[in-house]
Parts: structure tokens; sequence; C-alpha cells
């Protein structure tokens, strides 16, 4: 079994999972469908926002210039970090040059992506994340299992457990009563914090603005209180104009939480303004490479049109029986299994594209309309020839010799006929033999006729 | 070469553009003007829904009554108070500014502001962040009351966006703040005020 497979009976066996999946993923449909209903022409905005995102990515690196030109203007300083390490590098050299000691992190899913807190907490740094989700997984020392919903995974009871633990709160399963403890950890963490580090949803373009959107406010404490902000975003989190950026609001917080929009849109364009009451003296945003332009290169660059709002795993079949962590990397569910091997390469990814029964769910409640389905074929089929065991592409070989000849077709179709009819009570196979076994451990298999359509045909006269 | 020099040449051998699906986009409804009362109503239905509190005062002085019994005797945060509508700085005794060290604006019980414009579709404030009006002042006390001035209650965000484009450019921030602060991160059970105010109370004046 490959890790992956691993991986999947791990939660498949996990009841406890499957009971919290069910429930939230179920709570979190129903919100979405409700609150498309009140988007008027729905089908329109998500045309036009479909069209701004891939329009954006056709034309990259003329709006990256354009959109690095405008923050510079605004007074924002911009890097460039071709992969994880660069990234740590820049980021470490920003702390280093305001005297940074403490970090204050909002979430953000490319930090996780290429594993930033470990290596600044490596260099001395105390680094804490903020959103109640992120913090429970950081205390856990876990790992969130869903881009919007981070703790899917866990119960209550869990996250009393967890914190009880760790930050010594009494022992309590009532989650108005964890998040009060929550707040006043946390709030001294942004109280004290020397820079606040964030990812961004979308950068508009034409006016040189990050755009972050958070329920919680946590994006807003760290990105007012400390020194220093930090933005980290990949680099196709483009929309060209404030007019897109209002068509992408409108689908992100319906199709993520089943919201208008989420508590707080903050708009970002810059440090302090002269004379401003506070704010942070310095903003970096740190435009980050790491696979984005690879993937760019592939038939597979309709992905970063990805928006990040998680309404992929709420439906998916398969995400919401195995859960975020089986798929082994930061972003889980049908949009993880394109971008993971898409970002890493199919090199220890290559079951991924086959975790989903291609029922297209996941294309029709996408905000953008990703064509996902189409995406984890074109993966099946560049795995196919490479990632495939030794023995099922000698199978799938003998197979096709076999097919495409229709004397050794029929002479194996009538061998199987008879060894499969033999197995078969009151017309159902319950255990199939030799390797077929497999197959039907979790089914059963309908037997096979006594004769065969060809047959029938002939024995009706009609050649 | 520069990381970025590297990164620009990869996206531009890499024709992306040439694969990526071509998309054509419907014409979009145009959206129906609203008037002013239409927008006001609109606004109070929202932000009632989101669970703030909602004050129509017909006149400055019901303003200035509304204010205080909410203030009460809290511990108050406040913009400048000489930027505050409808005179309502006049009101406040003392109260902690946005200049005042993070440890001190940390103690207000509650926060007073006006804002810049609201958005009747979504029931949200917007504020800018400028001289006077830090951005703390809505954000560190768990409770937050709002004066909006009914002339400043547009239709849509594509509304705010259209208008003040410049100002959100020339602005370190631009906040829309869409009812109290919440959190559903434990089994979807939804919490007010995790980090932001926990409760919001908008009043509307004339």
């Amino acid at each position: 079994m490959s890790t992956f497979q691993l991986r999947v009976h791990r939660a498949l066996d996990d009841s406890k999972l499957a009971g919290a999946l069910a429930n939230v993923s179920a709570q979190l449909r129903t919100r979405r469908t409700l609150a498309f209903q009140s988007l008027p022409d729905a089908d329109a905005v998500r045309d036009h926002a479909r069209k701004a995102k891939l329009d954006t990515l056709r034309d990259l690196p003329a709006h990256l210039a354009t959109f690095e030109a405008n923050l510079r203007a605004n007074g924002v300083h911009v890097h460039w970090a071709e992969h994880a390490e660069d990234c740590h590098r820049i980021v470490l050299e920003i702390a280093a040059q305001h005297q940074v000691r403490r970090v204050a992190k909002a979430k953000s899913m490319v930090s996780e992506e290429i594993h930033l807190n470990e290596s600044l907490e490596r260099a001395g740094l105390e680094v804490v994340e903020t959103d109640l989700g992120e913090y429970i997984v950081q205390l856990a020392g876990d790992r969130p299992s869903h881009i919007v919903a981070p703790i899917i995974h866990m119960t209550r009871a869990d996250v009393g457990r967890v914190m009880h633990d760790r930050i010594h709160t009494p022992m309590t399963d009532d989650p108005a009563t964890l998040g009060r403890f929550a707040r006043e950890k946390l709030r001294q963490v942004f109280l004290d914090a020397d820079m606040g580090i964030t990812g961004a949803n979308f950068g508009v373009v034409d006016t040189g603005t990050i755009c972050l959107v958070t329920n919680e406010g946590n994006g807003r404490m760290v990105t007012t209180l400390p020194r220093v902000h930090v933005v980290l975003m990949g680099i196709e989190k483009l929309v060209p104009t404030l007019a897109d950026l209002d068509r992408l609001l409108k689908l992100l917080a319906r199709s993520a939480t089943g919201q208008k929009l989420t508590a707080y849109t903050t708009l970002i364009s810059g440090p302090r303004r002269g004379g401003d009451d506070g704010g942070p003296e310095a903003v970096h945003v740190v435009l980050i490479d790491n696979g984005r332009s690879r993937l760019m290169a592939s038939e597979n660059a309709e992905i970063l049109g990805c928006i990040r709002c998680g309404a992929c795993m709420n439906v998916c079949p398969v995400y919401t029986s195995i859960g975020g962590h089986a798929y082994g990397d930061t972003y889980p569910g049908p949009v993880g299994a394109v971008v993971t091997p898409g970002l890493r390469g199919l090199d220890g990814w290559a079951d991924l594209p086959s975790a989903s029964s291609l029922c297209g769910a996941c294309r029709d409640v996408c905000p953008v309309r990703l064509d996902i389905p189409r995406m984890l074929l074109t993966l099946r089929r560049d795995a196919a020839p490479t990632h495939a065991p030794r023995w099922l592409r000698l199978a799938m070989a003998g197979f096709a010799a076999v097919v495409a000849r229709p004397r050794a077709y029929r002479a194996a179709t009538a061998v199987l006929r008879r060894v499969l009819r033999r197995s078969a009570v009151d017309g159902w196979i319950r255990q199939a033999p030799g390797p077929g076994r497999a197959w039907t451990t979790a089914r059963d298999l309908v037997a096979p006729a006594s004769t065969t359509f060809q047959q029938a045909w002939r024995d009706r006269g009609v050649r | 070469m520069t990381a970025k020099q590297r990164i620009l040449a990869r996206l531009q051998s890499a024709r992306g553009g040439s694969r990526l699906p071509r998309v054509e986009s419907p014409a979009l409804q145009a959206q129906v003007p609203q008037s002013a009362e239409a927008c006001r109503v609109r606004f109070e239905v929202e932000a009632a829904a989101l669970g703030v509190e909602c004050y129509v005062e017909s006149s400055v002085a019901g303003v200035h009554v509304r204010l205080a019994k909410l203030i009460d005797a809290r511990r108050v945060l406040s913009w400048d108070p000489a930027q505050l509508p409808y005179a309502a700085g006049g009101l406040l005794r003392a109260p902690i500014q946005g200049t005042a060290g993070r440890t001190e604006q940390a103690t207000a019980e509650i926060g007073v502001t006006g804002c810049d414009a609201a958005v009747a579709e979504t029931g949200s404030l917007v504020m800018f962040s400028g001289p006077g009006r830090s951005r703390t002042i809505s954000l560190l006390p768990p409770f937050h009351v709002a004066l909006v001035d009914r002339a400043n209650i547009l239709f849509s965000m594509a509304d705010v966006f259209e208008r003040y484009r410049e100002r959100i450019r020339a602005s370190a921030s631009c906040t829309f703040i869409t009812g109290p602060s919440r959190t559903a991160d434990i089994e979807l059970t939804l919490t007010l005020g995790i980090h932001g105010p926990g409760r919001v109370a908008v009043i509307i004046g004339p």
C-alpha cells in the first residue's frame, strides 16, 4: 500500500472523523446554497469572475509588473521569492532589519505551503497563529485539514483537551468559553507583536491594493498593531480592478461560509500615512512562485484561478469521507488533488488525482467554474506511464492487446464468463476468484449472462 | 538574473495563456438605482440580520441621547472627538484616543467612531484610516458604536469602489465591517467577539 492509501485507510477507520466531516460539510453545503439565493445574477457574476481570473493569468507577467509598480508607488516594499527557502530568507531579513522578535500570524495557506513557521522558529523568533482554528492546530502540533475550517477534524472536546494540556485553561468543551480563553491569550500576542504576517486573498493590480478577508478580526489586528506587516502572496492572486474584486468578493464568502461578506474585508494600500494614528510603519509584500510558473506551463494552468473558498471540499464524496489529512499536503480536496501534484510534481503525489469519483460536483460549485475533473484526468494520464505500479502497467498493456483483437477478446471473455458464473449464487458473485477478490470485499458483482450479446444476436439469425 | 527576472521569464516561456480556456462573459444586470430611503431601510435589515443593533434617530439631539445611553458608564476609546459627526465629540469626557499607547487603548470598554460610508446591500460600515481615525477604535474594545450619516449609505460595494477608488489607493487601509467579530471554527458553533468587538451598534442620524 502507498502512504496515501495508508492515510486513507486510517481516516476511514476513524468513526469520530466521519461524524465530524459529515456534520460540518453538510452544514457548509446548505449555507452556500442559501447564500447564493441572495445573489441576483449569480451565473453572470461567476462568468465575470472566472474571466477576470483567467484573463489575468493569461497576461500574468505584465500584470505582475504593473502591480509591483503600483505597490511601490504606495510605499510598499516588494520582494520576489522563487521557492520556499527564498521566502524564508526574505522574511528573516525583514525581521532582522526591523529588530523583530515576536510574530503574530493571520491565516495564510501559502505560509503553510512553504512551512514558514518552523523556519522562523529555528531562527529564534516567536511565532503565534492567531486564527482560532490555526491557533488550536499550532497548540496541538497538528496540521489544518480544511482550508477554511482548519479544525474540521476535531470535536469540541478535542479542542478543550488541547487547550487544557497546552495552555492550562480549565477543562471545558463549551465553544464560547474556549473562544474566550483564546481571546485572552491572543489579545496579549497582538499587543506584543513586532511583526504581523498575513496572506492575501486578492491583489488589485490597478490600485496596488492587498485585500484580506477575515471573520475573527485577527487579520485586522496583525495588520494594525505590529510595527511591520509582511504579506505573503502567490503570484496568481491578482485581479485587474476594484470592480473585479467586488465580483470575486460576492462569490468568496458565499462559497466558503455562506456569508454575503465576511465580517472584515480589509483593503491595504501601504504603510501608515503621515499623520495617521497607528498602523504599521512598513509593509512588505513577498510575491511567491514556488511551483506556480511550472503549473502555468502545464495543461492545468486553469487551477491557478482558484480563490481558495473550499466549496469543492464540502461537496466532494471523497473529501467528506477521508478528510483533509489523507491528502498529505497543504491543499486537500479536489482542488488539492490538482494543486499539490502541480506545485510539487507527480513524484510522491501521483495517487492524488485518483482520489476522485469524477462526479463533477466540484466543478458545479466552484465559484469560478474550474474544470477540476478535466484536470484530474490530465494528471491521471500523465501519471499512468511513469507512476503506475509495474504489474498494473503490464496488466493494462495485456488488456489493450486483448480488446484490440476480436478473436482474442472473444476467447478471453468466454473463459472469464465461465469462471465468474461458477462463483455465482442466485445471479450474484459475493466473492470473486483470484485477483478479483479485492473488488468484492466491499460490494457484490452481478454474474455475467449465460450467452454474450453477440451470441444472442447470431442466434436470432441476424448477420 | 534576479528572482523576479527568473520568475517572469518562466511565466513568459510557459505560454500558459495559450492553454487557458477562453471565457466569454454575458452582460451583468445593471444595478437598479435605489433611493436614499430604500438604501437606509435595506441597510437596517441587513445589519440587523448580522446581529448589529440599529438605531435610527431623526434629530441630532436624538443621536446624542442614544449615544450617551449606549456609552453609559463605559470607558471610551474614540476617534478624535472633533471628527465625530453630529458634534457628538462634545458628549465624551476625556476619551482615550488612537494616539494613546496600545495597552491603554486595549483597556477601553467601548469604541466610538463615525464612518465614511455604509453599504446597504451587505449591512457594512466602511472606514478609512487617517489622522484622528485610528483603526484600533473599531477593533480593540468589545463594543463598537458607529455614527452613520444617512446620506452616506450607498447601495453596493461596487458603488463604494467607484466613488472612493482614489481614496482607497491613498489610504493605508480601508475596512468593510460587516457585523460583529465572529468565529465558527469549533464544530461550526457561532461565537461572537472572538478578537474584534462582539457587540456592534449603529446610530443612523438625520
